[in-house]
């Protein structure tokens, strides 16, 4: 029982309100052509997203002026745009991100979400089934938090909303620093600040201790980071 | 004639209306003239809002002033199963902030698929000094750390459920920060935390909590400890247990019988991890009370589960493994005849091949001898329309019938057509289905029989299915009743969403991905339609920067009265009338 919106609801809405009446294309033909092809073409999108999904999301946050360049996947059945190539690297990436895509990966054909039962059970009974005892690695299910998962929790101080980002994507504290200013962008617009020597970035280690990044090297952090804090830097 | 509404002093009305709970009766009222109108927003306590961007907080919380009772909604259904991507949106805190101010008195906050920060929970934990019941159902963004603020701060608190909720587990001892001296807890769900809890804390807890009704452990919560729980708590209604198995010894056995005969109300279990079939036996003595029993993770095999479940003669809900087969669910239909909710899950959701005996005919069984059977979700390999034409002879209460035949698009089994038949049959009658979701090989035919006779309708979820968009003309002219829609894989275009952009402000939301929905139609949408806000969401990068008539990758659209939202993340759009609001 929903709240009411006190909207003025027409009771047989759909009668005479057509807005293909404004639509610029002649889609008669166009749809009964394409519900065939565009069908399979789904299909293929869907095996393309399934493996880089996350992929795509940190990109577009890494590259934001980047917008000459479109980051679009080869759309193998549009033949419209030959100006769109095939990156070879979205290609190799692929296999990197599968390994990180815990949730999605389990299928053989590739389907994102199907069939339709809930990622999270779905991984505490596979814990059991392959091995057998509560507790052992695989992941978050079973009580081990994130120890295959390159994906760390990324928080700013005033900012309630958490992020995550995929450490193996980046090598240095420069392009993460960079990353994490992109993510957090629009807090930014909001505040007014958008100065990276204002933040500090702190990370929590495997011990539970929370140290500052500017004291020790990439490697060290790299290998025990567990979650990470962009602190204001009057601190 | 006397004006009855001068007759009434304000405090009689708000009386009378203090009997009337239900929303829809609250909305008529509020209708009748502008006192009542008034009267009614004062004395509303309780409020659902069913998406979270349909209205801002600041708009509820101008209207009802008085709110005690707050359940809201983020995510659309979808996100259950990975396809809305993180950082979508479903952010709590603006409400939580607005509430902290505007409703000192607030005591219940339900909140399902939405994200919530410790800092929230903090604010809540400090805000509400009445503060009784949090909900948080498939929720994620925070940790034990804001667990920890809520158990310490919250005085009077009475249920904590943290449904199947994404935690961060920092540290089990947020649970010792529930006061020595806090006796008041009535229901408490851990099931989702992977993490030990305190288990010294959990123990004195549940033994100092007279009124502990409800009781949902981890899995990490070994067995051998269950019995000494029982024994503090036998006037447990519901209880989960943690993981179901350790090495085989009677007097742990004998310890666990003894607990589980002790509790006399038990009505419900759940839990079941890792079982070790030798201790099932322990259960023996409740199951004749049993009225729901949750084996969704019990995997244990067919000959166990007709043992447990002939004996649950009272049983009204099951959730089980599709380990219990085919001859399993003859037992269920043969023993408990007041079942009124199935669901079997598959055990092996991505194997090609099936690995048990589970077929249609199991829940044909079930439809034949479970008379008050209502809500059914079955996921399988195999259908064929004349099952499906059996159970809907056999069970026209049926409200809810959501069948998942795993692989996609496989027809009937034994003549190899689509199961449109089978569906139409399900649909014509089962005349007060509310929630349907379908699944093999379908066409066109299947939805001019759901245009045709769901009429009350509410919730539809398609996936790989019809041909062309009559297919989706003919679900949106026809089902009078629909509130959620949600498409997946579906060779639906532009045509039939433009035909019927109006219906769309008659539901709450529609969400459709991997369609064949252009730019320009969510676009043309967006512009002529201000009550809805069409979402275009696309990992792939910004839609403009492809041609109009390119599909996009998935379209939410949801009515909403105030207007776009702002928190959106890199790769939403709303497509709005301003141009300049479309780029985020």
């Amino acid at each position: 029982m929903e709240l009411q919106l006190g909207l003025a609801l027409p009771s047989n809405p759909s009668k005479g309100f057509d807005l293909n009446y404004f639509a610029s294309e002649p889609k008669e033909i166009a749809v009964s052509n394409r519900s065939f092809t565009v069908a399979s073409s789904c299909t293929d999108i869907n095996d393309i997203n399934d493996n880089n999904k996350k992929r795509s999301f940190d990109q577009t946050f890494e590259n934001p002026t980047d917008s000459t360049v479109p980051r679009t996947l080869p759309l193998l059945l549009w033949n419209h745009h030959p100006n769109e190539e095939d990156d070879p690297k979205d290609l190799e990436n692929h296999s990197l991100v599968t390994f990180n895509d815990k949730k999605d990966g389990d299928n053989g054909d590739g389907l994102v979400g199907w069939p339709p039962i809930r990622s999270r059970w779905k991984n505490k009974r596979l814990c059991h089934e392959n091995n057998g005892a509560v507790g052992l690695e695989n992941g978050f299910a079973c009580g081990i938090r994130g120890s295959n998962s390159t994906y760390v929790k990324v928080k700013m101080e005033g900012v309630p909303i958490a992020r995550k980002i995929d450490l193996s994507l980046h090598h240095s504290f420069q392009t993460l620093t960079e990353t994490l200013m992109d993510m957090f962008g629009q807090w930014w617009l909001e505040t007014g600040q958008k100065d990276s020597n204002q933040y500090k970035l702190a990370y929590q280690d495997r011990e539970g201790d929370w140290l500052f990044t500017e004291d020790v090297s990439w490697r060290t952090f790299s290998r025990s980071v567990q979650r990470i804090k962009l602190l204001k830097s009057s601190r | 004639m006397p004006r009855m509404g001068y007759s009434f002093p304000e405090e009689v009305l708000e009386h009378v209306f203090s009997f009337i709970q239900s929303d829809e009766d609250r909305n008529a009222i509020s209708e009748v003239c502008r006192s009542w109108h008034d009267i009614e927003r004062w004395s509303r306590r309780r409020v659902f809002v069913g998406n979270c961007y349909a209205i801002s907080p600041t708009m509820v919380i101008r209207r009802f002033p008085e709110v005690r009772s707050v359940k809201l909604k983020g995510k659309p259904h979808f996100a259950d199963f990975n396809l809305v991507p993180e950082g979508w949106g479903g952010y709590v805190a603006p409400w939580i902030s607005a509430m902290a101010s505007a409703y000192p008195w607030l005591e219940e906050i339900r909140l399902k698929r939405m994200v919530i920060t410790d800092e929230s929970l903090e604010l809540i934990s400090k805000s509400f000094k009445n503060f009784k019941v949090l909900v948080l159902s498939s929720c994620e963004g925070f940790s034990t750390d804001g667990l920890a603020a809520i158990a310490a701060n919250c005085r009077n608190l009475r249920e904590l459920d943290l449904g199947e909720s994404e935690v961060e587990d920092l540290s089990g001892h947020w649970l010792s920060r529930f006061p020595d001296n806090y006796t008041s807890m009535v229901s408490l769900n851990i099931a989702c935390l992977g993490w030990e809890v305190s288990f010294s804390a959990l123990e004195r807890l549940v033994g100092r909590c007279p009124n502990l009704r409800t009781l949902r452990l981890n899995r990490a919560v070994p067995l051998d400890k269950l019995a000494n729980l029982l024994c503090r708590a036998p006037q447990l209604v519901e209880l989960g247990t943690g993981a179901y198995s350790s090495e085989l010894r009677p007097d742990v056995f004998s310890n666990l019988s003894g607990a589980f005969s002790g509790c006399k109300e038990l009505k419900s279990l759940s839990g079941f991890w890792d079982v070790v079939p030798g201790y099932l036996p322990a259960v023996y003595p409740i199951c004749s009370k049993l009225k729901s029993l949750n084996l969704s993770y019990a995997t244990i095999q067919s000959p166990e589960l007709i043992k447990l479940v002939s004996q649950c003669q009272n049983l009204q809900r099951l959730w089980v493994l599709d380990y219990i087969e085919d001859a399993g669910l003859d037992a269920l239909a043969a023993s408990c005849k007041d079942l009124r909710e199935l669901r079997v899950f598959p055990s092996d959701p991505f194997g090609q091949e099936p690995n048990v005996p589970l077929t249609e005919q199991g829940l044909v069984s079930v439809s034949e001898g479970c008379p008050k059977l209502q809500s059914v979700l079955y996921f399988c390999r195999q259908m064929s329309n004349a099952a499906l034409m059996t159970i809907a002879r056999n069970r026209p209460n049926m409200t809810r019938f959501r069948l998942c035949i795993i692989e996609p698009h496989t027809p009937d089994y034994l003549t190899l057509q689509p199961l449109d038949v089978g569906f139409g049959a399900i649909v014509e009658h089962c005349k007060d289905l509310r929630r349907l979701s379908l699944s093999g090989l379908l066409t066109d035919r299947v939805f001019e029989y759901i245009g045709t006779h769901a009429k009350k309708l509410e919730m539809l979820s398609v996936a790989f299915a019809g041909e062309s968009d009559l297919g989706l003309h003919h679900i949106l002219s026809g089902c009078d009743n629909l509130r959620k829609l949600e498409i997946r894989d579906c060779p639906f275009g532009d045509k039939a969403l433009l035909a019927n952009a109006a219906k769309l402000e008659t539901m709450r939301s529609l969400w459709m991905s991997s369609c064949s929905v252009s730019f320009g139609a969510c676009k043309l949408l967006g512009q002529k339609m201000p009550g809805l806000n069409v979402e275009v969401i696309d990992e792939r990068g910004p839609p403009d920067l492809r041609p109009e008539s390119c599909p996009i990758d998935k379209l939410y659209v949801y009515r909403t009265v105030s207007g776009p939202r702002f928190d959106m993340p890199g790769f939403v759009w709303t497509m709005a009338e301003n141009p300049a609001l479309r780029l985020s």
